[in-house]
C-alpha cells in the first residue's frame, strides 16, 4: 500500500476544489433551447427557405470559428458553442427569402472581424451577431430589408408572395393594415425576420433563460419597458398612443433582440444596477431611431451603440462593497466636496 | 424566517450526518506539527525518548498569541524533526511511537466558582491549547480576551456551510448538553449576557435538539440561517445574526461582536469540565476516492495516508487531498501529513469532482458579482490582475476578499479567480512592505544628516 501510494501524484490546485456544473458551453446550450420555440414558428410560418437560411449561417459560422484557430494556430472553440449561437441569432434576423450567400458574408463578419479578430469568446465589444446584421443591412440593404416572404398563417389572406412587415408599414403611412392584430402579432402571423415574428415564442425562450439563470431579468424588462413607455408618450400617426405603443413592441425586432442580443454577456454590463442603465439606453435609442432615423427599425444600431458604452456604465455603476454603509458614502462625498471647495 | 446575507453560492452538499460516527483507532506514530495555530509556533518540550502520556503538554510559546500542543497518545517521543504540514511545507513536528495503552494526565476540572470566574475559564482554554476549530486556528483565549469590553453580541457559528463536513452537526446532536455548557463558558469568558448561535436551517434536527436542552438557560438564543454557502464567513455569520456590516479591512470586534465556532466551543467544555485537552475531533472524511464517507472521530496527529486506510481505502486513485472542505481547504501534498487542531474534513479527491479548464475564457457573464459575498467585482479584479494592475486592484478593494471561493465556484468558463486574489493580495502586500522599507531608510538617512 505505502508503495502504491509513493507513485500517486498529488494535484494542489488552488481553492475552490468544487465548482458549479454550468459550463459555458452549457449556458450557450441553454441559448439555443431557449431558440427552438423561435426556430420552430419560423420554420412553420417560412418553410424550407428559413431552415436553409438558418443552416447555412449555423454552418458558416462554425466554419469560420474553427477555420481562424486552426489558421491562428490557436485551441480550438468550437466545442463552446458560441459560433453556434451567433450563426443562428444571426439567421433569426434574416428573412427568409434572403439568398443563401448573405449569411455566409454575415458570419464571416461576425466571427472573424467582430469576435475573433479581438480574441475570441468574451473578448469582442460588440455583439457578433448584430454587427453582421449591421454590416449586412449597409452592404445588401434590398436583400435584407426589402421585401418579407408572407407568412403561411396568412396566406389565404394575401394574395402575393411578399410584403411588407407591420413595422415598415407604420414607419411609412402610420397607419396598421387591419391584418395584424395584436393576437397574430403575438403569436407570429406576420410578415418579418425568420425568427423576431412571434412573440410567444420569444417570451417562452425568455422565461427558460431566466429559470437556468442564464440571464437576469434586468435588460430585457427595462429595455422593452421603456420602449413601451416612450412609445405611448410620443404616439405616431393616427393611432392610438396605447395601440401605438403595443404594435413598438410586438410588431418588429425588439423582443427577440432585447431577450437573446442585448443580454449578450461579453458586451452588455456586468453589475445589476449597471443593466438596467443599459437596458433603458437600449430602449431611448431604438424609439430614437425608430421615430427620426431613416431605417424603420432601430433596435441593431440601439444595442451596437449601447455596446460601446458597456464599459463606461460598468465603471460608472459600480456597487459598494460589504461594510460600507450609506452614511459612509455620503460622508465620503462630503469629504470630496469639501476637498474641491478647499481647493478652490 | 431564516437569515442571511446577500449574495453566496449553493454547492452540491454532499453531506453524511446520519453516518454515526467511528472512533479511528490511533496510528502506531502520530506526528505533531508545532504549528498547528495561527501565531508563534510552539517549542518542543520534549526530546527524543522521552515518555510521554496522553494529555502530556509537549510544546508550548509564551507568546500572548499561541496556543500549546498536547500529545493525544501515550509512548515514546522517537523524534524531533521538521515533517510535512498538511497546509503545504514541512516544519518542526514531534513524533511519538503509540504504546496503546491510552495513560492519561489530563488537567484538574474546573469546579464551582471557577466555572463563574472569567479569568479561570480564559486560562484553561489557553492551557488547553483551544484554537479556532472551524478551521482558522486562531488561538482562542487570545480572541476572546481582546473581545472584552468591546463585544457586546457574542456569535457562535454552526452554519457549517462547507459540503461534506458534518463535524459540527454531530456534535450538536451527540453532546447537546455539553456544547450549551461550552457557548456558556465562552459567554462568562467573553462577559456578556447572551451568545447568538447561528446554525443552517438545514441541520433542523440539531436545532430542535438543541431547543429542548432549554438554551435560554445557558443564556444562548438559537437563530436558524438559511441554507448558502459561505454563511459561516465571520462577516456573513455577523450580519446574518446582529445585522452589523463589518467594516472593509475591519474585524467583527469592531462592530461588538466576536464569532466562536461550534467544535471550538465543544472543546473549551472539554478543557473546563473534563480538564481535557485537545487531542481529538470528528473529522469528516470522503471524496470519490474512498467507497463511502466516514464521520472519523480521529486524534490528533494520525497520518491522511493511514485515516484513508481506515475509513476503507481508496476505491480509485485520489488526485488530491483537500483540508477542510472542498471550498476554502487548501491541498495537502503527501499522504504523511497528519491532521491538526483545524482539520474538519479530509476529502480525496479524483478527476470526477475536477472541473478545471487548461485555457479558460472569461465571457463577462457576471456571474462572479452576482454571488461574492463582500459585494466586489470579481471580473474587473481578474481582468486587472492578468494586466499586473496593482493600484487598480486596490482601487476594486481586491483586499477586501477573504477568498471564500464563490466566485471562481460559480465561473461557468472556470477563471481561476480566488487563485489570482490571493496572489494579488500577496503582491500587494509585497509592495506596502518594499515601500514602507524604503520610507524607512529615507527617513533612516534623513536622521543621520
Amino acid at each position: 500500500m505505502n508503495e502504491k501510494k509513493e507513485r500517486i501524484i498529488l494535484d494542489v490546485a488552488y481553492q475552490p476544489q468544487v465548482r458549479t456544473a454550468v459550463s459555458t458551453r452549457r449556458l450557450m446550450l441553454d441559448v439555443l433551447i431557449a431558440l427552438l420555440p423561435a426556430v420552430a414558428v419560423g420554420i412553420y410560418q417560412f418553410g424550407a427557405h428559413a431552415l436553409l437560411v438558418m443552416a447555412t449561417s449555423v454552418s458558416s459560422a462554425v466554419f469560420f470559428e474553427w477555420l481562424y484557430r486552426k489558421f491562428t494556430k490557436k485551441t480550438a472553440s468550437i466545442d463552446d458553442l458560441s459560433a453556434v449561437v451567433t450563426g443562428l441569432l444571426l439567421a433569426l434576423t434574416m428573412p427568409a427569402n434572403c439568398p443563401a450567400w448573405i449569411p455566409v458574408v454575415g458570419t464571416f463578419f461576425a466571427i472573424v472581424v467582430v469576435k475573433q479578430l479581438y480574441g475570441g469568446i468574451g473578448k469582442n465589444f460588440l455583439n457578433p451577431a448584430l454587427a453582421g446584421r449591421a454590416f449586412l443591412l449597409a452592404s445588401y440593404s434590398t436583400a435584407l430589408s426589402g421585401t418579407y416572404l408572407v407568412p403561411r398563417g396568412l396566406k389565404n389572406a394575401v394574395d402575393a408572395v411578399s410584403m411588407a412587415t407591420p413595422l415598415s408599414a407604420l414607419y411609412g403611412e402610420g397607419s396598421m393594415s387591419g391584418l395584424y392584430t395584436v393576437k397574430s402579432m403575438f403569436l407570429g402571423n406576420m410578415p418579418g425576420a425568420i425568427g423576431e415574428i412571434s412573440t410567444l415564442a420569444l417570451l417562452i425562450g425568455g422565461m427558460y433563460l431566466l429559470c437556468r439563470k442564464v440571464i437576469t431579468w434586468h435588460i430585457p424588462v427595462s429595455f422593452i419597458g421603456t420602449v413601451f413607455v416612450l412609445s405611448l408618450l410620443f404616439g405616431k400617426g393616427n393611432m392610438g398612443q396605447g395601440a401605438y405603443a403595443v404594435y413598438a413592441v410586438l410588431s418588429g425586432a425588439l423582443v427577440l433582440s432585447a431577450v437573446f442580443m442585448a443580454t449578450d454577456y461579453s458586451t452588455s454590463p456586468v453589475t445589476l444596477k449597471g443593466q438596467l442603465v443599459y437596458g433603458v439606453g437600449c430602449g431611448i435609442l431604438t424609439v430614437l431611431i425608430r421615430k427620426f432615423g431613416s431605417y424603420p427599425e432601430g433596435v441593431t444600431y440601439a444595442i451596437l451603440i449601447m455596446n460601446l458604452c458597456s464599459w463606461a456604465i460598468d465603471k460608472g455603476f459600480r456597487r459598494h462593497q460589504f461594510g460600507v454603509s450609506k452614511e459612509d458614502i455620503e460622508a465620503e462625498k462630503a469629504a470630496k466636496k469639501a476637498a474641491k471647495e478647499a481647493a478652490k | 424566517m431564516s437569515q442571511t446575507f446577500i449574495g453566496g453560492v449553493h454547492p452540491d452538499y454532499m453531506k453524511a450526518p446520519q453516518i454515526p460516527v467511528t472512533v479511528i483507532t490511533p496510528p502506531a506514530q502520530v506526528v505533531l506539527p508545532m504549528a498547528q495555530h495561527i501565531g508563534a509556533p510552539c517549542k518542543p518540550l520534549v526530546k527524543k525518548g522521552d515518555h510521554v502520556k496522553m494529555g502530556q503538554k509537549i510544546g508550548d510559546n509564551p507568546a500572548p498569541v499561541s496556543a500549546p500542543i498536547h500529545s493525544p497518545v501515550s509512548g515514546t517521543v522517537v523524534a524531533v524533526e521538521p515533517r510535512p504540514h498538511p497546509l503545504g511545507d514541512t516544519i518542526m513536528a514531534i513524533v511519538i511511537e503509540n504504546d496503546y495503552k491510552d495513560e492519561a494526565e489530563f488537567m484538574e476540572p474546573l469546579t464551582g466558582e471557577e466555572l463563574k470566574d472569567p479569568e479561570a475559564i480564559l486560562r484553561r482554554i489557553r492551557e488547553a491549547g483551544v484554537v479556532g476549530m472551524g478551521g482558522a486556528m486562531f488561538p482562542t483565549a487570545f480572541k476572546i480576551r481582546g473581545g472584552i469590553g468591546k463585544v457586546d453580541k457574542l456569535v457562535i457559528n454552526g452554519a457549517e456551510c462547507e459540503p461534506y463536513l458534518n463535524g459540527d452537526h454531530l456534535t450538536m446532536l451527540n453532546y447537546p448538553e455539553q456544547l450549551l455548557k461550552g457557548i456558556e463558558l465562552v459567554r462568562i469568558a467573553s462577559g456578556v449576557d447572551k451568545a447568538y448561535y447561528g446554525i443552517e436551517v438545514n441541520k433542523q434536527d440539531a436545532i430542535d435538539k438543541l431547543n429542548s436542552f432549554d438554551p435560554a438557560k445557558y443564556g444562548v438564543e438559537i437563530v436558524p440561517e438559511e441554507v448558502k454557502y459561505p454563511q459561516g464567513a465571520e462577516k456573513m455569520q455577523v450580519y446574518a445574526v446582529t445585522g452589523r456590516s463589518v467594516k472593509p479591512g475591519g474585524l467583527p470586534s469592531g462592530v461588538g461582536a466576536n464569532v466562536v465556532s461550534t467544535r471550538t466551543c465543544y472543546a473549551i467544555y472539554q478543557a473546563c469540565y473534563e480538564g481535557r485537552p485537545v487531542i481529538d475531533r470528528i473529522v469528516s472524511v470522503g471524496g470519490s476516492a474512498l467507497a463511502a464517507p466516514v464521520n472519523a472521530l480521529t486524534r490528533m496527529g494520525t497520518p491522511l495516508g493511514y485515516l484513508a486506510e481506515q475509513c476503507g481505502g481508496f476505491v480509485r486513485t485520489p488526485r488530491k487531498i483537500v483540508i477542510g472542505g472542498p471550498m476554502m481547504g487548501i491541498c495537502a501534498n503527501s499522504f504523511d501529513a497528519p491532521n491538526i487542531k483545524g482539520t474538519s474534513g479530509v476529502l480525496f479527491f479524483t478527476e470526477e469532482e475536477d472541473r478545471h479548464e487548461e485555457e479558460p475564457h472569461c465571457i463577462r457573464c457576471g456571474k462572479c458579482i452576482q454571488v461574492c459575498p463582500m459585494r466586489l467585482e470579481p471580473v474587473f479584479m481578474y481582468m486587472f490582475y492578468s494586466k499586473g494592475d496593482l493600484a487598480n486592484l486596490e482601487k476594486y478593494h481586491v483586499n477586501d476578499c477573504f477568498e471564500c471561493g464563490s466566485c471562481a465556484f460559480n465561473c461557468p468558463a472556470r477563471m481561476p479567480l480566488t487563485h489570482a486574489f490571493k496572489t494579488a493580495k500577496l503582491m500587494l502586500q509585497a509592495k506596502a512592505a518594499k515601500e514602507k522599507a524604503a520610507a524607512e531608510a529615507a527617513a533612516a538617512k534623513e536622521a543621520k544628516k
